[in-house]
């Protein structure tokens, strides 16, 4: 009789996260290959796609991790200092594949690590950019190297630091936008402080993650401190998902009001046009209103009910990314006839531009969970 | 010696539409061929009236070589910058390709070219204007719509049709300070 392969969880898990990668980097090289307008949807007029939404996605990850582990080894809350190792950890990767995903989006990155050094431009908050992840990442390094050798000195004046490029980092990528006269939707101080504000939900959902994953797969009981950890992380997912839902409410209400040029398209391309679905199924059902309600739930705040809504948050913070890039390039710089006003550009993602999203994701879990198996994680202070 | 500002004064009420400037231009300046690949445009007007006594009108275009440019603030490189004839240029080598300009540009008036590698865009054919020539949209428009000369020089054509005609620029609110007059 044959003998029945059996498979165990963990080796699909790997074996799909490996495949993914494998697809991402099959898209990457026919990228090489064929060229960018070749592979990308990405046009004169609309050229900024997911590839440059999902960097974002992944980089306010980074800083959002930093910020809110840093309530424990920096700002000394000690419930929260358990998770600095896995978080900071988790924060190097995803700049990391975000920086992966930019790459793939820029034409000429090489030539870039050339000429922002030899012909700097200090105006130019892509300059900027680059420059604080860059500083960011370099002290995020030597965290993770404090923690791992329990420097708790080091860690905690690297921590500070951290905490501080973070938001460097975060609200300088919201004035990468933010500073286009051009573009009414993301014009103003609004978008510097919504990346700080994303950040921290982000980071908490990864962190709910992170807790409760690490957990299940090791199949380790919620002791009481744990229970405790998660009840606290909830409270406070729950003041910024619901800080978050009022910006959002303003951010439409000014894009509507008075109809403002250019602005009030934008705004509509999300309500009602053609990023409805995302932003109302990703972005506003499951990115803020059923964490909310699994939130601000005494019964639901439990381990499983803040993981769950810290898995939504994230799937509605992804599509968040994408409806704010696309949709501040929506409205048509020239309005000629066949484009007439109040009509909408097109965009949707290649096939490769989005397997080079998928195998972005499935780097950043599987390099994670290879990390978790070969390295030692748990704090020493728990 | 005193800088040149050069600039385009353009009369639209002649523009009759026939894009031979689109062409000029693609061929002046090896532009590779494609929908989006453009330096230059003719935008067209809605028609106005109803049949038989229809009209409508064109707006040509192309980079406005504005005084305060979002494209050079926003270039992480300086791959592009105003040269002392205030004409907006690229340095194709230190273009990275992030399209940071392209979104900063109101007009629209940039794009990528995958053949020299770098964003590409109007230069008032720079090569021409460094051989004394004028631009090639500027010398083939069969109705003479556009006008190119030195606004420094009080004695040009185009000093002297800013000084006698009403004139707009496009998108004023935004600050950008073009230098494409358009006569009203």
């Amino acid at each position: 009789m044959p003998k029945r392969l059996k498979i165990s969880p963990k080796w699909l898990f790997f074996s799909l996260l490996t495949c993914g990668v494998i697809a991402g980097l099959a898209a990457a090289g026919y990228v090489f290959w064929v060229g960018h307008s070749e592979a990308y949807n990405v046009t004169r007029e609309i050229p900024w796609g997911i590839l440059i939404s999902t960097y974002v996605f992944f980089v306010v990850c980074c800083s959002g991790l930093c910020l809110v582990s840093s309530l424990g080894h920096v700002f000394g809350v000690t419930q929260f200092e358990q998770i600095s190792k896995r978080a900071i950890l988790l924060a190097i990767i995803t700049m990391l594949v975000g920086f992966g995903t930019i790459a793939m989006e820029i034409n000429h990155p090489i030539r870039m690590a050339i000429w922002v050094v030899l012909s700097p431009n200090f105006s130019s908050p892509i300059w900027w950019m680059g420059a604080l992840y860059g500083g960011y990442l370099v002290i995020l390094c030597l965290e993770f190297y404090a923690l791992m050798k329990d420097r708790h000195g080091m860690a905690s004046t690297l921590g500070l630091l951290g905490f501080v490029m973070a938001m460097a980092a975060s609200s300088n990528l919201g004035g990468v936008f933010g500073l286009l006269e051009a573009r009414p939707f993301w014009y103003g101080a609004f978008l510097p402080l919504y990346l700080i504000l994303t950040a921290l939900v982000s980071g908490g959902a990864l962190l709910a993650l992170i807790v409760y994953f690490n957990h299940r797969t090791r199949g380790l009981p919620f002791h009481e401190g744990e229970r405790s950890f998660m009840d606290a992380l909830g409270r406070l997912q729950a003041l910024f998902v619901g800080l978050l839902a009022f910006f959002l409410i303003w951010k439409v209400i000014t894009g509507l009001y008075g109809r403002p040029p250019q602005g009030y398209e934008a705004m509509m391309a999300l309500i009602n046009g053609p990023l409805s679905l995302p932003f109302w199924l990703f972005e506003v059902l499951l990115g803020l209103l059923v964490p909310l309600v699994f939130l601000l739930r005494r019964q639901s705040r439990t381990p499983q009910g803040v993981a769950l809504a810290g898995g939504c948050s994230l799937i509605g913070m992804f599509f968040m990314r994408y409806d704010m890039v696309v949709a501040g390039q929506l409205v048509p710089m020239r309005v000629d006839v066949g484009e007439q006003a109040g009509t909408w550009l097109a965009y949707t993602p290649s096939v490769t531009e989005v397997v080079i999203v998928l195998g972005a994701l499935s780097a950043c879990l599987l390099l994670y969970s290879i990390a978790e198996q070969r390295l030692d994680l748990s704090s020493t202070h728990t | 010696m005193k800088k040149r500002r050069l600039a385009i004064v353009l009369d639209t009420r002649k523009c009759i539409d026939c894009k031979a400037c689109t062409v000029a231009c693609k061929t002046e300046n090896k532009i590779p061929l494609g929908r989006e690949t453009y330096r230059n445009w003719v935008s067209e007007g809605p028609l106005r009236g109803e049949y038989p006594n229809l009209g409508q009108s064109y707006t040509p275009g192309q980079c406005m070589q504005c005084a305060n440019t979002p494209c050079d603030r926003v270039c992480p490189t300086r791959a592009t910058w105003v040269n002392d004839d205030g004409i907006v240029v690229v340095e194709d080598r230190k273009c990275i390709g992030c399209k940071y300009c392209m979104t900063a540009c109101p007009y629209n008036a940039r794009y990528y070219n995958e053949e020299t590698g770098a964003v590409d865009k109007c230069t008032f054919c720079i090569q021409r204007v460094a051989v004394g020539e004028i631009p090639a949209c500027v010398e083939t428009c069969p109705t003479k719509v556009r006008v190119f000369g030195d606004l420094n020089d009080p004695e040009s054509e185009v000093s002297e049709l800013l000084a006698r005609h009403p004139y707009r620029v496009l998108k004023p609110e935004i600050g950008t300070e073009p230098f494409l007059f358009y006569l009203m």
